[in-house]
């Protein structure tokens, strides 16, 4: 052979071994120390019920589908899946993924979704049984195959990601109930080492993890919980920590502009509505010219903009983003004529007295402030508020259809839509007529036969496409109807980091907290 | 001995500016919506976090700031005074008035009722107030009637306590065992004979009552479980301002100088009545 | 002596037991926890099964002796929020608390020796004048806003202390000071009339006559008396300093019995609740006890007056 020959096929070699190289990941080095604004109480997916849990076990555990950083579902522990017909009843089929290791070192098959399916359908375990409901059998046809059998269709199946999660059937067996909520084992990038309460989670990369690129690039991670906006804000700049969700909104700008500093703003899937009692004959808006005049009553960009700093997204019935949102369906404007018209058109031309119910403890940021403001924009067009405040408990219980009574006024509601979002199982909630035990309707004040029927289609719809184009239909419904409440916005939640450390934002699970790729630069 | 000028022995060392501050918050209380200069509740958020008059970009309109709805400061501390003297009012009297008879019976009677009176007071004395006044609070809905029951609820044992003791020394009296000689009926002796002889303690103990009330409530509506919108408390404003300590100096610090001054003035005022009135109580 | 010890023993028991009955009941009439624990599309049958493993669904009256039965062998329940037994939750924080309590005491003794005894000595002077405004202040602010202040100007403008949490001493400099000031008047005045007293005395005018130094006599001889009544009456101060700190914990987000409990009466935490207030209880109890036991000891009179 000649040299050239030679030296193409070194070349060739090398860059073959360079190749192969790049596709073992190398070990992480280093520790990182994060903030967190609030902490799980429950590490347990399946004995979870806050969403807030997702911050820390959402680290640990993994789903078999998920949304990328663009908000477009990929699949992740499923290495494939379809939905199919099998006589009249639909079937989720699963391929799932190979050589995938939980942390304990044990291998992931589909005995281990059979248990976690197990799990979270035993009401004496999972707060979420009922999300369950509609599943007739969990037929496992080989380790790494299996079959979801439905009795009827259920949409929100696939617009949660599969809801199962991916447990250890083996390590719940070796060390039972209580450690297996305290120690938490799972396929994820990180792998629990300590937790004290109020103070900090540790964690520890998890070398054997399956995906050898998306994953974290540094070995030890501390979260710890600042709650207080000044004491977090405090340990960021001094530099006691590096990275922090949850910039205060009134400091946004002053972060952007930080030397050294990267940040990051991503939509909360928290969609915030204000609920009308549209049941009741006496009650104004039981008029839908009532209900758009309080849509065109409501400012919201300029909440959005003075009380919030600027951190919400307005939305029309569905987010940016989200499954079934319609570019061209554009939120009521900000037009108080208009709302006065209407007002006297449906035969209130000096408006009314009404009650509304304002959340007071503080959900999400400035949500009280917003509440005020709504109902003063409100009492401005003549929707005369009598303003009362509740603090979470009460307003918990004062929402829920199934007491005495029911909301008889405006009431400052959320419910969010999830990521990259699907609103039909809020909608089945909060804009489907109640139905007494037979879960639609749970917090609705609104009556809509129309509706009812699309809605209860929707969650029996396992097709995304066919998802899409109805929920599109529906959301022109509701927007022209002001039905099931009026939209306001999602908020923005901004995240901050020093120059020497990298990240992408994984929205799931974990609401945008979720640290897959996160690392020191070298 | 320099001779004063002839101002009466009365009303000497009274104190003035105690007396004209409570003038005012009394007036901006019973003035009601027409001594405002703007509306409490207006929001305006287009002129969000205003600073004082005095401060750059402040303007006279709002001289002491708005807050992150725009609403003038000024205007919603008139109006919060409202609510202070409200609650103090009702307050004081219902304690004092439910304290004052307790104490009454149980000195009167002893036995028995002073035994049950006395673990009731132990009883309450030994949880800490205002841990009793949240779950309380957290039971019945909050709000001003709630507020005033839960204070209520905290003060009466302060008055029972001391009508008591004040009720068993008088007992010992001769012109009270003259009476019951006399065949004079107990609730007669009660009213005519005991009553206004403890009316001064009362009196001096109300009004040392005021100050302690209203920061109580101050507490209260600031931990959330107190007043509730739309109603306007200072503690209540001192609680939303607590969020924007970094940009707005101004909300933090004014409703709070209205509770400060409130509060310094009823306590001098009730000082100067004790010293006049009752001296004996001057360890309180 | 020892009978009245033994008999404010077994009241101070009896207020406890009472106390728990008191906070046991209002508690559970505060709301429903389980709405607050589970998602808000949970259905009724969900509910009423978390409530039944709970043991929310039986008598009150049954609730309260499962309660008090396991309260004596130490189980205070586990919290509902935060999957831990309650007991745990609150011993965990009770140093923090108490050593917040004894900060704020120093604190306010710190300022009201020294000025009762000069206010004492030097009537209309300097030191008693301002000492006297700095005292009236404290009992005309409301400690969480001390609190609020004190952070303004010494976290956010001038940056010298840490606006929150535990740490060393610097963060507790401002807790102490919020939580102490509003004592120093009743402090204030104890010292000075007891100086007061004193220093007209016939000793004290017998040493001064045999040439004693004028600074010994007044923080020698003459503040020993004026501390007894100051002592006999710490144990009150320490107990509304226990009060005080449920509002100053929660202004300077301090790890302690106070805030948590006022976070657990908002999630209706009733374990967490119960455990916190009647262990406050019991400090409180035991503060009196010991006021009683003083004054009772510099006092003979007083004993027989029950």
């Amino acid at each position: 052979m000649n040299h050239w020959r030679i030296s193409v096929l070194a070349a060739l070699l090398a860059s073959i071994t360079a190749g192969a190289a790049a596709q073992i990941p190398k070990p992480a080095t280093g520790n990182l120390t994060i903030a967190f604004a609030a902490e799980a109480t429950m590490l347990d997916p399946a004995k979870s019920s806050a969403g807030v849990d997702q911050y820390f076990f959402g680290q640990i555990y993994e789903q078999l589908v998920r949304p990328d950083p663009s908000l477009k579902r990929v699949n992740w522990l499923a290495e494939s899946w379809s939905v199919e017909d099998e006589g009249g009843k639909p079937v989720i089929d699963v391929h799932l993924r190979q050589g995938v290791k939980f942390h304990t070192g044990d291998t992931l098959t589909s005995d281990d979704f059979a248990f976690a399916y197990n799990r979270l359908r035993d009401n004496k375990v999972s707060k979420w049984s009922h999300l369950q409901a509609s599943v007739e059998a969990f037929e496992i046809v080989d380790p790494y195959h299996f079959r979801i059998h439905f009795k009827q269709g259920d949409g929100s199946y696939v617009a949660d990601n599969l809801q199962l999660w991916a447990m250890s059937k083996a390590y719940f067996d070796r060390v039972g109930d209580e450690t297996f909520g305290n120690t938490p084992v799972g396929t994820g990038p990180w792998k629990f080492v300590s937790r004290t309460i109020k103070e900090d989670l540790k964690l520890e990369a998890f070398d054997d993890y399956w995906n050898p690129t998306q994953r974290p690039t540094v070995k030890n991670l501390t979260i710890k919980i600042i709650p207080e906006d000044l004491t977090r804000v405090a340990a960021f700049k001094t530099g006691a920590v590096d990275w922090i969700d949850s910039v205060p909104p009134s400091m946004v700008e002053e972060f952007r502009k930080m030397p050294g500093v990267t940040t990051a703003s991503y939509v909360s899937p928290n969609n915030m509505y204000i609920a009308m009692d549209a049941i009741d004959d006496a009650v104004p808006m039981h008029d839908v010219r009532v209900r758009q005049a309080a849509a065109y009553a409501i400012d919201v960009d300029a909440i959005i903009k003075s009380v919030l700093f600027g951190q919400g997204e307005r939305y029309a019935e569905v987010g940016k983003g989200e499954i079934g949102y319609d570019p061209d369906l554009k939120p009521y404007p900000y037009d108080p004529k208009k709302a006065r018209a209407l007002l006297a058109e449906a035969g209130y031309p000096r408006g009314f007295d009404i009650p509304c119910y304002n959340l007071t403890t503080q959900r999400e940021p400035y949500q009280k402030e917003m509440g005020e403001a709504v109902f003063a924009y409100l009492s401005a067009a003549g929707i005369r508020c009598k303003v009362q405040g509740q603090e979470y408990g009460a307003w918990i219980s004062f929402g829920r259809r199934d007491r005495p009574g029911h909301i008889d006024g405006f009431y400052s509601n959320m419910w969010g839509h999830g990521l990259p979002g699907d609103p039909g199982t809020p909608w089945a909630g909060h804009v489907h007529t109640y139905v007494p035990g037979a879960g639609w309707g749970i917090t609705s004040v609104h009556s809509d036969p129309e509706l009812d029927a699309l809605i209860e289609q929707l969650k029996a719809t396992m097709d995304l496409p066919e998802r899409d184009a109805l929920i599109r239909k529906i959301a022109r419904i509701k927007h022209d109807r002001v039905a099931g409440g009026l939209t306001t916005y999602r908020p923005i939640v901004t995240f901050a980091w020093h120059d020497n450390v990298t990240f992408v934002g994984w929205p799931t699970p974990g609401f945008w907290r979720n640290l897959q790729q996160i690392g020191l630069k070298q | 001995m320099t001779v004063r000028r002839r101002i009466p022995l009365w009303l000497r060392g009274v104190p003035w500016l105690a007396l004209l501050v409570l003038a005012v918050v009394g007036i901006c209380a019973i003035g009601g919506d027409d001594i405002l200069p703007a509306d409490p509740n207006q929001l305006n958020l287009a002129d969000a976090f205003r600073p004082p008059f005095w401060a750059a970009n402040g303007s006279v309109d709002n001289p002491l700031g708005t807050d992150n709805l725009g609403r003038d400061i000024l205007s919603r501390i008139l109006a919060g005074s409202r609510i202070s003297v409200i609650v103090a009012a009702y307050a004081i009297v219902f304690s004092g008035g439910i304290g004052a008879l307790a104490g009454l019976v149980a000195g009167y009677f002893g036995g028995v009722v002073d035994a049950v009176l006395m673990r009731l007071i132990e009883i309450q004395q030994s949880i800490p107030s205002i841990a009793l006044a949240l779950i309380i609070a957290a039971a019945l809905e909050p709000g001003l009637s709630t507020v005033i029951f839960v204070i209520v609820l905290t003060y009466w044992a302060w008055y029972a306590r001391i009508i008591r003791g004040e009720v068993m020394t008088l007992k010992g009296r001769d012109y009270i065992a003259f009476a019951r000689v006399a065949g004079v009926g107990t609730p007669t002796i009660l009213m005519r004979h005991l009553l206004p002889n403890i009316f001064n303690t009362l009196i001096v103990l109300a009004t040392l009552q005021v100050g302690q009330v209203i920061l109580f409530e101050a507490s209260l509506s600031f931990l959330g479980l107190g007043i509730q919108q739309p109603d306007i408390s200072w503690g209540l404003m001192l609680a939303d301002a607590r969020q924007y300590i970094t940009n707005a100096w101004w909300a933090i610090t004014m409703p709070g100088i209205a509770i400060m001054l409130t509060c310094l003035s009823a306590n001098v005022f009730g000082d100067w009545l004790r010293d006049r009135l009752d001296p004996r109580l001057r360890q309180l | 002596m020892s009978r009245f010890l033994l008999h404010r023993l077994l009241q101070g028991l009896v207020s406890i037991v009472g106390a728990s009955i008191v906070i046991f009941l209002i508690s559970r009439l505060s709301g429903d926890p389980v709405q607050i624990l589970l998602p808000s599309d949970a259905t009724p049958e969900m509910i009423a099964e978390t409530r039944r493993t709970l043991g929310l669904d039986l008598p009150l009256w049954h609730q309260y002796v499962i309660f008090a039965w396991d309260a004596l062998r130490g189980d205070f329940g586990r919290s509902y929020r935060w999957q831990m037994p309650a007991l745990r939750l609150i011993l965990d924080r009770l140093p923090a608390t108490i050593l917040l309590a004894v900060c704020g005491l120093i604190f306010s003794v710190a300022v009201a020796v020294p000025v009762g005894v000069l206010s004492a000595v030097r009537p209309g002077g300097w030191t008693d004048r301002v000492g006297r405004i700095f005292a009236m202040l404290g009992q005309a602010m409301p400690a969480f806003w001390v609190g609020l202040l004190l952070i303004l100007l010494f976290a956010v403008q001038l940056n010298w202390l840490p606006a929150f949490g535990y740490g060393g001493v610097s963060h507790i400099i401002m807790p102490a000071i919020a939580l102490g000031w509003y004592p120093v008047a009743a402090q204030t005045r104890i010292v000075r009339s007891a100086m007061r007293d004193v220093l007209d005395s016939d000793y004290i005018r017998l040493s001064r006559a045999l040439g004693t130094p004028e600074r010994w006599i007044v923080w020698k001889y003459a503040l020993r008396n004026a501390a007894v009544p100051l002592l006999t009456m710490l144990g009150v101060y320490f107990a509304a300093m226990l009060g005080g700190a449920f509002v100053v914990e929660t202004i300077f987000a301090w790890p302690g019995v106070g805030r948590t409990v006022v976070e657990a009466v908002f999630s209706r935490d009733f374990p967490v609740v119960q455990a916190g207030v009647l262990f406050t209880s019991i400090l409180f109890v035991l503060s009196n006890l010991l006021v009683d036991l003083t004054y009772g000891i510099v006092d003979p009179r007083i004993r027989d007056d029950r």
